[in-house]
């Protein structure tokens, strides 16, 4: 039963976490329909520029916002200058465009920062007793606080002049136009707030695991499924299949070992692809 | 004000517009009359850069609009009220309006006096604005994308078939938005079927046939001598 909570609250944690990656992924899928391959490099590059911040000043909290804002800019130059100009092309292309720019980030991290794996401290101290287990507070600031950015989005998609413009951008490009929204604009707004959050998942993951340069990949994978089984560019769809899968991944893990209960995710995204394939959270479409 | 000279325009290889010319002066309710797949909707589509252009030119107020970006022609005073109306379905009728009326440079009171105008010539749309839009009727969604153009404040709106499919009711009532807007001093391109409403609404109106205007004539003229109308439509 312990053993049950315990799990519970570890999944509700990774859940967050996952949830604010994959945000950002469905955000961008929404509105331009791109698959961003390069998307967990981004949260590994935001993770990098966050521990080196951390290793110079010290503050955590600085180096969350030094790697948002960072990789925000990065994220925006890198759409205004490779997936900008490939808008009406084949989607293939721009999916290939952005493994290509997943690679060169990755090669990057590694001539930068090397292979070793590199530290984050804790910026929340202490643990608190739960049954047999010692939990640290800072997972339980990182899933309180990944809640807190990710409702700030929901906030700002809501009821921001921009988050309008979002919106109606996402759901008829041409009539937005029409009525004057700055469509390339809001494209390239869109993916520095998607790279924001990935950067910034990428500081908030930091200390679980440490930061490497290959951590890229398994984040893109991971928030693909969450996004695939939550109905693709749905946000809501997406959060809630965060937690879901990264639950269900947790349940596993009491009875195999945790690296095999991996694969209950790749079940549920082979289930929903069968029998649900516009998502697991999204009324049935008419 | 609006000019188009001799503009064709292609939909991938077809040749759907040839040299079509229409001027619409400041002000002027001007109608487009034509059958089903004459080019009308493509004439709209053309100013609004949608159409691919392949000759001629449209200028608005001296302004050549090749190279306007699409969403710069709002700016310039150009409202679209598409025929599929393209309300924004998961937004509000009041997120709807927003996406006018959050422009750079206008004053809170201004957007409180705009959106005010609205609900008085749409009281429908005040009782529903935190409904979705995509929950409207059809009547409701016309009254609704008219009411978005609207937000632009523009000098020209281009109104394709804000009537087809509507209640008799609700086809007065636009009706009645046409007069009111015609009176604000906004120009209409009106491109409709209904044939009475066109006459009864503008000033002038262009008869289109084949991807080509065949006609142009004023109302009066058209409602003495109904015999052109029914030369190209028909009725």
């Amino acid at each position: 039963m312990d053993q049950i909570l315990v799990q519970t609250l570890h999944g509700l944690v990774n859940g967050m976490v996952l949830a604010m990656v994959a945000s950002g992924l469905t955000l961008i899928f929404g509105i331009m329909d791109i698959v961003n391959f390069a998307h967990g490099d981004l949260l590994m590059l935001g993770a990098f520029v966050g521990a080196s911040v951390v290793g110079v000043t010290g503050n955590y909290w600085l180096a969350l916002l030094v790697a948002a804002v960072v990789i925000a800019i990065l994220g925006a130059l890198l759409q205004i200058t490779t997936l900008r100009p490939l808008i009406g092309r084949d989607p293939l292309t721009t999916i290939l465009a952005t493994f290509g720019v997943s690679l060169v980030i990755q090669k990057y991290a590694l001539w930068q920062w090397g292979p070793s794996v590199r530290r984050i401290n804790e910026p929340v101290p202490g643990d608190f007793t739960l049954f047999h287990l010692q939990y640290p507070w800072y997972r339980i600031a990182t899933a309180v606080l990944a809640g807190l950015i990710i409702t700030g989005l929901w906030l700002f998609l809501k009821y921001g002049k921009y988050g309008i413009w979002i919106r109606a951008t996402t759901q008829d490009r041409v009539m937005a136009q029409a009525m004057g929204i700055p469509v390339p604009l809001v494209y390239t707004g869109v993916f520095a707030i998607g790279s924001a959050m990935a950067a910034a998942s990428g500081v908030l993951f930091g200390p679980f695991a440490g930061v490497t340069q290959t951590m890229g990949f398994d984040f893109t994978l991971r928030a693909f499924i969450v996004v695939v089984v939550g109905g693709m560019g749905n946000l809501a769809g997406s959060i809630l299949a965060s937690i879901f899968v990264s639950l269900l991944e947790s349940y596993a893990a009491i009875v195999v070992s945790p690296a095999q209960a991996v694969i209950v995710s790749f079940v549920v995204l082979v289930l929903t692809m069968l029998f649900r394939p516009t998502g697991l959270f999204v009324p049935t479409p008419k | 004000m609006l000019i188009l000279e001799s503009v064709d325009a292609h939909y991938g290889k077809s040749h759907v517009l040839h040299g079509v010319s229409i001027e619409v002066r400041a002000g002027e309710v001007v109608g487009l009359l034509g059958r089903n797949g004459v080019g009308k909707t493509t004439t709209l589509k053309a100013i609004m850069g949608m159409a691919r252009r392949t000759g001629g030119r449209i200028t608005f107020e001296g302004r050549d609009l090749q190279g306007v970006p699409p969403h710069g022609l709002a700016r310039l005073g150009i409202a679209w009220v598409p025929e599929e109306r393209r309300i924004f379905r998961l937004l509000t009728v009041l997120e709807n309006l927003r996406t006018g009326l959050d422009r750079p440079g206008i004053t809170p009171a201004h957007r409180d006096a705009l959106l005010e105008k609205v609900y008085a010539y749409f009281p429908i749309l005040k009782e529903r604005r935190h409904q979705a839009g995509g929950t409207l009727s059809g009547g409701e969604q016309q009254m609704l994308a008219i009411a978005r153009a609207m937000m632009l404040e523009p000098k020209i709106i281009l109104l394709d078939e804000p009537t087809e499919g509507l209640m008799p009711r609700m086809v007065a009532q636009i009706q009645e938005i046409v007069h009111a807007l015609h009176r604000d001093g906004v120009a209409i391109l009106l491109v409709e079927q209904n044939v009475p409403l066109t006459l009864d609404a503008a000033g002038r109106v262009y008869i289109m046939e084949k991807g080509a205007v065949r006609h142009h004539a004023s109302a009066v003229e058209l409602r003495a001598d109904p015999r052109v109308i029914h030369e190209y439509l028909g009725v």
